[in-house]
C-alpha cells in the first residue's frame, strides 16, 4: 500500500517536473523579447542589461529552470513582465478562491446530483424515466460547456425581458460570500460549470449500479429475504459507489479546461481568466504560474482518487 | 433520438445496440450484445453463413447494422448536409441576390455582400430578409456566408487533426503493440501523462505563446492568405498532438489482440516478415477501430478548434469560425440573441451528430468489443 502510494507519487512528480519543464521551455523560446517590449520607447542598453539581470534573463536556461523550480517550491512564482513591480502571485490571488470556489461547488453538485441521477436510472432500467433521463445527460456530456452557457445566459436575459427583472448574466459576487446579490451571480454559472461533470458520473454510477446489481452476493442478499430497500442501499449502492471514486481525478480535468470558458463567458475573474489576459499580454511568468496550478490541481485530483480507492476497496491489489 | 423503443427490447432488436454510449468502454454494452444471437464474426475469421440467410462478409454485415441505426443515420445526413453547405454553400450563395445600391459602398453586387468578409455599415445586426438569408452582425457581415466559412473551417481543422491522428496512433500503436520493448513503455509512460493533463490547456499555451508567431510567418503562405486563419495549423498540430495517445492506445490493444490470431501466425510460419504481417495482416484489421475512434475524437476536434476561437487564440477576424461567431455575438445577447444562438446551435447539432454517428458505428463495426 505505502509502496504503491510512493510509486504514485513519483509518476505524479514527473508529471509536474514534465507540466513546469514544458512551460518554461516555451517561455523561455517564445518570440519576442519581454526586457524589450517592457522597456519599449525607454530603450537603453544599459538600463535593458540591468532588467535583465533583475529577472534573471542573463543565466544559462538549466540556471534558469533551477532557479524557477527552486523559487516555485517556495511558492515564489516571481514578478509579473506587463504590471510592473506587482509580484505574479499577488495578480493571482485575487483569481484563486474565485476559481476554487467555482470549482468546488461544481464538483458537490456533480456529486450530489449526478449519483442520484444515475442510480435511478439504473433501478428504472429500461423504462421511459431511465431513456429519458441518459438522454437528456448523452446530451448535456455531448454538448460543450461554452454552448451550454450561451444557452443558458439567452433563457436569463429572455425572462429578464419577460419579467422586468434583472438577473445579471456576467460576473461574480464577493467570493465564499452567499447574500441574495452574490447568489445571483454564482447560481446559473455553477450549474453549467457541473453540467457536463455531472452528466458524466450520473452515466458511470448508472453502469456501476447495473453491474453490482447482478452480481451474486446481491441476489443472495435478495434470497434470504432481506427488504428491497437494504439490498439496495446497503448492498447494492455502497459497492457501486466505488469505482465512481476514479472519476475525481478526470472530473477536475474537466472543470480545470471548463472553466476557460466558463470564466471567459459569464467574465468571472477567476484564474482561468487571469491566464487568457496574460496569454494576450505575454506576460510569462503568470502564463507558468496559472499552468502550473492547474496543472498540480489535476495531479493531486488524480492522487487523492488513487488514494481513496486503495482505501474504499481493499480487494485492489497494489502493485 | 428515439432511443425508447429500442431500449426496452434489444434482442428483439438484433445487433441494434441502444442508449448510445459516450465511453468506448462502457461495460453497459457488453451484456447487451451477450444477448445477440450468434454475434457477427470477429474480424479476420472467415464468415459461416447462418441459417438460411445470404452469405455476407464481416464488413458487409457490420454496413448493414450501420443502415438499420436510425439515430446514426439521420446524423449521418445531417453531417453531410453541413459539410455539402460549407464547401458548396458559398459557390450558390453568391450568386443569388441581386446588385443591390449600397449608400457607403455604391452597387454592390451579391458576390460582395455575400462574402463572408464584406461589411456593409449601413445594414447593420439585421434580423434575416431575403437579402440575407440569416442575417447580419455587428458590422454588417453576412452571417449565413461567415456560417458556412466557419463550418469550411471546422472541417478543414477536423481533416488536418485526424490525418496526423490517425498516421500518428496507427503508427506507434502498432509497433508498441506488435514489438513492445521500450516502445511501448514510451507510449505507457506518454499517455499517462497526457491523461493526467488536459489536453485543452496544452493547447491553449501553446497557441497562447507561438499565435502572434503564426500570424505574422504563416499568414504569408498564399493558401492560407492574411484572413486571419494562419493560427488554424497550429491549432490543430496542438490538438492532434493531445488526441493522438489515445487512438495509439486503442490500436495497440487491438494489435495486441490480433497477433495472437491464427491468420498472423499462420502468415507467420509461412515465412513472412514482421513488415508483410504489419502491412497486410494487422492494418487492414485496424480500419473499423482507427473509423470509430476517429470519428468519436472528431467531435472533440471540431469543439477544441472552436473553443479555442471562442478564447480568442486561434481564428482571428476577419476570418469567421463557429467560435469566433460565438465570441462576437456574445456581448450582444440583450439586443440580438440571434447572432449567437445561431452558431451555438449549429455547434451543439454538429457535435451531437458526430457522438452519436461515433456510438452508430461502433455498434455496427465493433460489437463484440469489450477493451
Amino acid at each position: 500500500m505505502v509502496q504503491f502510494l510512493i510509486k504514485r507519487f513519483i509518476g505524479l512528480l514527473f508529471v509536474v517536473i514534465g507540466v513546469t519543464f514544458i512551460t518554461f521551455v516555451m517561455g523561455l523560446n517564445a518570440p519576442g523579447d519581454p526586457i524589450r517590449t517592457l522597456l519599449g520607447q525607454h530603450f537603453d542598453p544599459r538600463l535593458y542589461a540591468q532588467l535583465k539581470h533583475a529577472y534573471g534573463l542573463d543565466l544559462p536556461w538549466y540556471q534558469q529552470y533551477y532557479n524557477y523550480i527552486v523559487n516555485l517550491l517556495h511558492f515564489n512564482f516571481g514578478y509579473s513582465f506587463k504590471q510592473q513591480g506587482q509580484s505574479v502571485w499577488s495578480i493571482l490571488s485575487s483569481g484563486v478562491p474565485i476559481s476554487t470556489e467555482l470549482g468546488f461547488w461544481a464538483l458537490i453538485l456533480e456529486i450530489l446530483v449526478g449519483v442520484p441521477l444515475g442510480v435511478v436510472s439504473a433501478l428504472k432500467a429500461n423504462t421511459w424515466v431511465d431513456t429519458t433521463n441518459m438522454g437528456i445527460m448523452l446530451v448535456l456530456f455531448a454538448i460543450p460547456v461554452f454552448v451550454l452557457s450561451v444557452f443558458a445566459q439567452v433563457i436569463i436575459v429572455w425572462i429578464d425581458q419577460h419579467t422586468g427583472g434583472s438577473w445579471p448574466v456576467s460576473g461574480w459576487g464577493n467570493p465564499w460570500q452567499y447574500t441574495f446579490s452574490d447568489l445571483q451571480f454564482k447560481i446559473v454559472p455553477i450549474l453549467v460549470y457541473a453540467f457536463t461533470g455531472m452528466a458524466y458520473i450520473a452515466r458511470l454510477s448508472r453502469t456501476s449500479m447495473l453491474e453490482v446489481l447482478r452480481q451474486d452476493y446481491v441476489r443472495t442478499a435478495r434470497a434470504k429475504g432481506l427488504s428491497e430497500r437494504v439490498v439496495i442501499y446497503r448492498h447494492g449502492l455502497r459497492n457501486a459507489l466505488i469505482p465512481l471514486v476514479t472519476v475525481l481525478g478526470f472530473s477536475i480535468g474537466l472543470l480545470v479546461t471548463g472553466a476557460f470558458f466558463i470564466e471567459q463567458i459569464f467574465n468571472i475573474p477567476g484564474i482561468a481568466q487571469i491566464t487568457i489576459t496574460s496569454i494576450n499580454s505575454r506576460d510569462y511568468p503568470v502564463i507558468q504560474a496559472t499552468t502550473v496550478l492547474l496543472a498540480v490541481a489535476v495531479v493531486i485530483g488524480n492522487l487523492i482518487s488513487d488514494i481513496l480507492y486503495t482505501v474504499v476497496d481493499p480487494r485492489i491489489k497494489v502493485a | 433520438m428515439d432511443t425508447r423503443d429500442r431500449n426496452t427490447d434489444p434482442a428483439a432488436q438484433g445487433a441494434m445496440i441502444p442508449d448510445g454510449a459516450i465511453l468506448p468502454t462502457d461495460p453497459i454494452l457488453t451484456d447487451v450484445r451477450e444477448t445477440i444471437p450468434g454475434g457477427p464474426p470477429a474480424p479476420g475469421e472467415t464468415t459461416a453463413a447462418k441459417g438460411t440467410e445470404k452469405i455476407r462478409t464481416p464488413f458487409q454485415e457490420s454496413l448493414l447494422r450501420l443502415w438499420r441505426d436510425k439515430r446514426a443515420m439521420v446524423c449521418a445526413g445531417i453531417i453531410l448536409f453541413f459539410v455539402l453547405l460549407a464547401v458548396l454553400g458559398p459557390l450558390i450563395y453568391q450568386h443569388v441576390g441581386g446588385t443591390f445600391q449600397s449608400s457607403i459602398n455604391g452597387a454592390t453586387p451579391s458576390s460582395v455582400y455575400h462574402n463572408p468578409f464584406h461589411q456593409e455599415l449601413d445594414h447593420q445586426d439585421e434580423f434575416a430578409s431575403g437579402m440575407y438569408w440569416l442575417g447580419t452582425d455587428s458590422v454588417g457581415r453576412d452571417l449565413l456566408a461567415r456560417l458556412m466559412q466557419g463550418l469550411l473551417i471546422s472541417i478543414s481543422v477536423a481533416v488536418l487533426v485526424e490525418i496526423v491522428d490517425i498516421v500518428l496512433g496507427i503508427t506507434i500503436g502498432v509497433l508498441a503493440g506488435y514489438f513492445g520493448g521500450w516502445i511501448d513503455q514510451f507510449l505507457a509512460r506518454f499517455t499517462d501523462i497526457m491523461f493526467a493533463f488536459p489536453g485543452l490547456l496544452f493547447v491553449i499555451l501553446l497557441t497562447g505563446i507561438f499565435g502572434t508567431w503564426a500570424d505574422t510567418t504563416l499568414g504569408n503562405i498564399p493558401i492560407i492568405g492574411p484572413n486571419g486563419n494562419a493560427r488554424l495549423i497550429l491549432v490543430s498540430l496542438a490538438l492532434a498532438f493531445t488526441a493522438w495517445p489515445l487512438m495509439a492506445r486503442y490500436v495497440r490493444g487491438q494489435t495486441l489482440q490480433l497477433k495472437e490470431q491464427q491468420f498472423v501466425e499462420a502468415a507467420r510460419t509461412s515465412g513472412a516478415s514482421s513488415a508483410q504481417i504489419i502491412l497486410r495482416h494487422i492494418i487492414p484489421n485496424l480500419l473499423s477501430i482507427v473509423i470509430i475512434a476517429s470519428t468519436l475524437n472528431i467531435a472533440n476536434t471540431i469543439v477544441g478548434e472552436a473553443g479555442i476561437s471562442l478564447l480568442g487564440l486561434g481564428v482571428q477576424s476577419p476570418g469567421s469560425s463557429l467560435g469566433l461567431m460565438i465570441s462576437d455575438g456574445i456581448s450582444l445577447i440583450d439586443s440580438h440573441p440571434w447572432e449567437v444562438l445561431l452558431p451555438s446551435i449549429v455547434l451543439a447539432i454538429i457535435v451531437l451528430c458526430f457522438s452519436f454517428l461515433g456510438d452508430g458505428l461502433r455498434d455496427a463495426f465493433d460489437p463484440r468489443s469489450k477493451d
